[in-house]
């Protein structure tokens, strides 16, 4: 039982330092691509369009429910304890450096994290991969790097667009239910929200699209032979993503508030 | 004194899924030499090729090409070797999110960087041509027929000319039209000086285009030699071939074609027999000899 104990613990190690390996390589492709875009600036191309551009509809009315129901909630709940500014603090803390970020996240991985994984298990049991390799593309430059910008990228922009939906466009929406006067929600809102307070946001979408994209990458290269791998690797593609961003998110945001 | 072969493999051992899929495999491909796999499904042919290619790690051993190893080549030299051989898989592995002509353009231009996008269509046109195929170019992989798709994979191999190529089966799932055509690009391939790599279990193919062949049984290296000293083998040469064959076991179809009395022997013999030139043993001691 202890020689079993300790296998696994060794295969364990030795399956995260090859991801750490793998981690490294795709960082150091990704800062080469734009000086050797000619085979792989299609990829990247489709990625954004994917990864940010299609998920633009579901992360606006995520962004659009959220800030219109803390509008509504604060604005009579806070109000009558005489904390009606409080309700600001709370829609920039929620909106753009907590639950916006973490929710674009989500959508990713449920959106690209599934389709990256089973994409690239499909091209590896097709022997697709090894085509590549066969006439001379680096997969991980080709294949990894323009995914991985790609997504990195398209989950900054998604926590602006978060940004702006959440609080502006929700404004909008709360005008139908309970009308607040323009000057006062803006004036308000812009005396809180600081810069920092936009880049932690975008910040936390660099390290949420790093890890989907990377953990992504990894499990849909990981599968070998059988098809049957390809759901196996997009199912742990989002469990591992969604554990990976939640700690890393609390991590940050102990950092933050600990200081 | 002895030229540099075009292909050396060097005591491969390969690891796959767990299994040994090669053990100890060395051999050689001298320039414009057109060397036969065989072995039954799962001996370790389509191992040894993506080995021998550079597309899968061995667990030990070497692969020179041309006197350099794979392993030690630096970025330029990995270039100029990919550019220099091609690989027809026994699936086709084509790209099935690009076209038909995407999929013969991606080697053309890593490798021809300096070349118009006309200069790549025309050798795609001409690559396409060389192994018959006149179908629409915009098409993607998944609308055409398996036999179709191996065409392609052959012509992409061939985009650039190679000189080195390694096809995996290239006949395994055509019609007979099919693969006559396929042994004809073959015999054409050979005739234009072009080293080859081929694994099969086809024996037509093997007696119509095959220098050398080499016989793999459990990812062992069998026996290895001239097709023509092959098919000429005695009992005991044909028993050390199939020493890991059971006694009494179906001769498989592919060995037939090496030699005539190979199933007689096989079906008579009740031994199997262990140490004779050839097999395992006589390698081992060949190597103890060098």
């Amino acid at each position: 039982m202890l020689s079993n104990l300790g296998r696994t613990a060794l295969g364990k190690i030795d399956e995260f330092l090859y991801g750490m390996g793998f981690f490294a390589r795709v960082l150091k492709e990704s800062a080469l691509f734009f000086r050797r875009r000619k085979v792989g600036f299609k990829v990247l191309v489709m990625q954004i369009l994917f990864t940010g551009i299609d998920a633009l509809g579901i992360t606006a009315i995520m962004a659009l429910s959220i800030g219109a129901a803390i509008i509504i909630i604060g604005s009579s709940l806070l109000t009558e304890f005489g904390q009606g500014k409080l309700m600001y603090s709370i829609l920039i803390i929620v909106i753009t450096k907590e639950l916006g970020p973490l929710l674009t996240a989500f959508v990713i991985i449920a959106r690209s994290g599934t389709a990256i994984a089973t994409e690239l298990g499909g091209m590896a049991v097709g022997h697709e991969i090894e085509a590549y390799v066969a006439v001379g593309v680096d997969p991980v430059a080709y294949i990894a790097a323009p995914r991985f910008l790609g997504v990195v990228i398209s989950n900054m922009a998604l926590d602006l667009y978060f940004n702006i939906f959440g609080l502006l466009g929700s404004f909008v929406v709360v005008q139908l239910v309970r009308p607040i006067a323009f000057n006062e929600y803006f004036r308000n809102l812009f005396t809180i929200l600081q810069p920092w307070d936009i880049l932690s946001g975008v910040g936390k979408g660099f390290v949420f699209g790093t890890i989907i994209s990377v953990v992504s990458l990894y499990r849909g290269f990981a599968v070998e032979r059988s098809v049957t791998e390809v759901p196996v690797a997009g199912i742990k593609a989002v469990g591992s993503s969604f554990i990976f961003c939640i700690l890393a998110d609390i991590a940050m945001t102990a950092a933050q508030y600990l200081r | 004194m002895k030229s540099i072969p075009e292909l050396e493999i060097r005591g491969l051992r390969s690891v796959r899924g767990g299994y040994e899929a090669l053990r100890d495999v060395s051999l050689e491909l001298a320039r414009g030499e057109t060397l036969f796999c065989m072995g039954n499904a799962g001996s370790g042919k389509s191992t040894l090729l993506k080995t021998a290619a550079g597309i899968c790690l061995p667990a030990a051993g070497e692969v020179l090409f041309r006197g350099t190893p794979l392993s030690h080549m630096n970025k330029r030299e990995e270039e100029m070797f990919r550019k220099a051989s091609g690989f027809a898989f026994q699936d086709a592995a084509l790209w099935a999110n690009q076209s038909i002509y995407e999929n013969l353009a991606l080697p053309i231009r890593l490798h021809e960087s300096g070349w118009s996008e006309a200069e790549v269509e025309r050798a795609g046109r001409k690559a396409a041509e060389l192994v018959g195929w006149e179908g629409n170019m915009r098409e993607r992989p998944a609308e055409l027929s398996l036999g179709e798709r191996k065409l392609i994979s052959i012509a992409r191999a061939l985009v650039l000319d190679p000189e080195l190529l390694f096809m995996d089966d290239p006949t395994w799932g055509l019609d007979e039209a099919l693969a006559a055509h396929v042994s004809g690009i073959l015999l054409d391939l050979k005739a234009r000086g072009r080293s080859i790599i081929v694994s099969s279990a086809a024996s037509d193919l093997v007696s119509s285009c095959a220098d050398t062949v080499a016989v793999l049984i459990d990812g062992f290296l069998a026996a290895h030699g001239a097709y023509s000293a092959a098919v000429a083998w005695d009992e005991g040469r044909l028993r050390a071939v199939t020493g890991r064959l059971k006694p009494r076991e179906t001769v498989p179809e592919w060995a037939t074609g090496l030699a005539g009395e190979w199933a007689a022997a096989i079906a008579s013999d009740t031994t199997a027999p262990k140490d004779l030139e050839g097999g395992e043993e006589g390698q081992r001691k060949k190597r103890g000899k060098e």
